[in-house]
């Protein structure tokens, strides 16, 4: 092992030292807020809290999850991201196989029209003409079908077939298999990375959208997760101590309306906490699936 | 039973020249193809379906930019943009003389500017200095915390930002324990850009460097030898191998990044702003968002929203181009 020279060294150590304190940068919001969201109310109307818990108390996530709005926004939120990366997959893994198909009569044709709609758009206004025409608005299926069809997704899935070993569908061929079932029994259990990668995407966009609930949704039944934070930040950016809430607040002792925003934060996030460690590498790999083509 | 697929697997190099110059079949040919693989068009039709409706059908609402729309004018929205008045451009003389268009409009391109001016540079340094972390589990770990923000929503992002910088927050707690006054960054119209660039690079600084961190990578592990034997320094090899491997990487986020500025980040400003920072802060999607919607002017939002749509294809197109002149690289 050969010694490394002073400037050698210098530049790891501030690497590494700089990428520590990145790290930190990161998490310190978050311990901001879980500890919040953790402390007695008198603590928190007076700033004393910082990284670490003062006056610990429960009583916060209890009312969190007591509250109508939230107790419906999540059922609305795992219905729709459930419901939606499973037709987002139906679609995606399906029109893909085609598309990669080189030899593909009206190829161009069809891969030119979806990627025009990656360019071009109608804008939001006849969107939600469209959405109101259709008796959309104020039904679920507001909240499934935007982002139901990401042409960036089908583009990821259509690369990783493409380069899939010819010689595979070659011998489901010769066995007299369609192309149906070929893509069926062959091609998409061999594609399980880029599908598990793919579904990833659009679950985490479905969990996460929040702008699709505002434009179609306004019975409060209906609204997802992330539209009853976002009504939440709203109203506290207005007035900081504002309350939207309607369930009573004072059979909860010991809370405040921080607090209660800092859990409900913390309560929206946590599947993806609790997910994201185990999946991370999914990820990665279709962001770098995508850039490989050039 | 199954269909025998009889048309002939393709080898590797009709396969190469097809994807350059596309399979020429003739007409015949063709129908037969067709046939013989018709459950391969079947499987486009739900996608295809899909944006017909919800892509295409939206841009033929397009024409009411050129209409004095009102929605209750028929028996249903669609039944009234028949029934509405053509007016021509009506809504685009509106448009380009009014001092409200002119302020999101540079708004739009100052926030557009500043993002490019100080994220963008971020995630190559980020990059940059994983890659010299050696200790592979401590990087592993590294990385797994500064990927994470880009998976939370906006709507969570900017109700940690709230809590951290509001008037009780921890930063203003920090500025008052050093004398300071308290600044309500949120509401301040000399703040509120900043949040607005530092949120967004606490959110996808740390993702942004995969790419980079991908090309960096990629470098054959020779060349930083061979450059070592001829006494080049970490800068040296910083600025003589690293810069010139990822930079047709650079090139292309950047050739790209400009062609989306009129996209100043709609999601995280909607969700951020309030009516005392329009000023600074409204930009062209959320000035449609309430022109369109909030006060009902459909016609003169559509109008707007298309301006957008058209410069930004434009833009898009042309730094598409450039990419691939300047690099091979395109995003298709």
């Amino acid at each position: 092992m050969k010694r490394k020279t002073r400037g050698e060294v210098f530049f790891i150590a501030f690497s590494t030292v700089s990428m520590i304190l990145f790290a930190i940068i990161t998490l310190l919001p978050f311990m901001n807020v879980i500890a919040k969201s953790v402390s007695s109310e008198g603590a928190v109307l007076t700033g004393q809290v910082n990284f670490w818990p003062v006056g610990f108390q429960l009583g916060t996530f209890r009312y969190v999850l007591d509250t109508v709005e939230f107790t419906n926004g999540l059922k609305v939120s795992v219905i729709v991201t459930i419901v939606g990366t499973i037709g987002a997959m139906f679609l995606t893994t399906t029109v893909a196989y085609p598309l990669s198909k080189p030899t593909m009569v009206g190829r161009k044709f069809f891969l030119l029209m979806f990627v025009f709609v990656m360019l071009f758009s109608g804008g939001m206004v006849p969107n939600y003409m469209l959405y109101r025409s259709l008796g959309l608005t104020n039904t679920i299926l507001a909240l499934i079908f935007p982002g139901m069809c990401s042409v960036f997704n089908i583009l990821l899935v259509k690369t990783f077939y493409e380069d899939l070993p010819e010689s595979v569908e070659e011998s489901s061929r010769i066995d007299g298999a369609s192309n149906f079932r070929t893509l069926i029994s062959v091609v998409i259990p061999m594609s399980m990375p880029v599908i598990a990668t793919v579904g990833l995407f659009y679950a985490v966009g479905y969990w996460n959208s929040y702008f699709a609930g505002v434009l179609y949704i306004t019975r409060p039944a209906l609204k997802p997760l992330q539209q009853y934070l976002y009504e939440l930040v709203q109203a506290s950016q207005v007035s900081p101590d504002a309350n939207t809430i309607t369930t009573d607040m004072t059979q909860y002792m010991n809370t405040s309306p921080e607090s209660v925003r800092a859990a409900t934060i913390f309560l929206a996030t946590a599947p993806i906490l609790a997910v994201y460690p185990f999946l991370q590498r999914y990820f990665v790999k279709g962001i770098n699936i995508g850039s490989v083509k050039g | 039973m199954a269909k025998r697929n009889e048309f002939p697997a393709p080898t590797a190099d009709v396969t190469a020249a097809c994807s350059v110059q596309g399979p020429k079949h003739h007409r015949r040919d063709r129908i037969g193809y067709i046939k013989r693989n018709y459950d391969l068009y079947l499987l486009l039709i739900p996608a295809l379906l899909y944006i017909l409706i919800f892509n295409y059908l939206p841009m033929a609402g397009i024409t009411i930019a050129f209409k004095d729309y009102n929605i209750f004018g028929g028996a249903n929205p669609i039944d009234a943009i028949w029934k509405s008045d053509w007016v021509g451009l009506k809504h685009f003389t509106k448009l380009f003389s009014s001092p409200d268009f002119a302020r999101v409009f540079r708004n739009t391109l100052i926030i557009s500017f500043y993002r490019l001016l100080f994220v963008f540079p971020l995630p190559i340094l980020t990059a940059i200095m994983l890659n010299e972390i050696i200790n592979v589990p401590f990087k592993r770990t590294i990385q797994t915390i500064i990927y994470l923000p880009h998976f939370l929503s906006w709507a969570v992002v900017s109700g940690i930002f709230l809590t951290l910088l509001g008037s009780t927050g921890l930063v203003n707690q920090f500025i008052n324990s050093l004398g300071g006054e308290t600044i309500n960054f949120l509401s301040s119209k000399k703040w509120f850009r900043s949040v607005l660039i530092v949120t967004d690079a606490w959110k996808e600084v740390g993702w942004g460097s995969i790419i980079y961190l991908a090309a960096i990578t990629a470098v054959d592990p020779q060349l930083y030898e061979a450059a070592t034997i001829d006494g080049a320094g970490k800068i040296r090899q910083l600025v003589s191998v690293t810069m010139p491997a990822i930079a047709p990487t650079i090139i292309m986020m950047l050739i790209l990044r400009v062609g989306r500025i009129l996209d100043a980040g709609f999601e995280q400003i909607f969700v951020m702003y309030h009516s005392i920072v329009y000023e600074v802060a409204d930009i062209i999607g959320t000035y449609v968002y309430r022109e369109g919607l909030g006060r009902m002017n459909f016609s003169y939002g559509t109008a707007v929203g298309l301006f957008n749509s058209v410069v930004a294809l434009v833009l898009v197109l042309s730094s598409n181009w450039l990419s691939k002149r300047a690099t091979d690289k395109s995003i298709w």
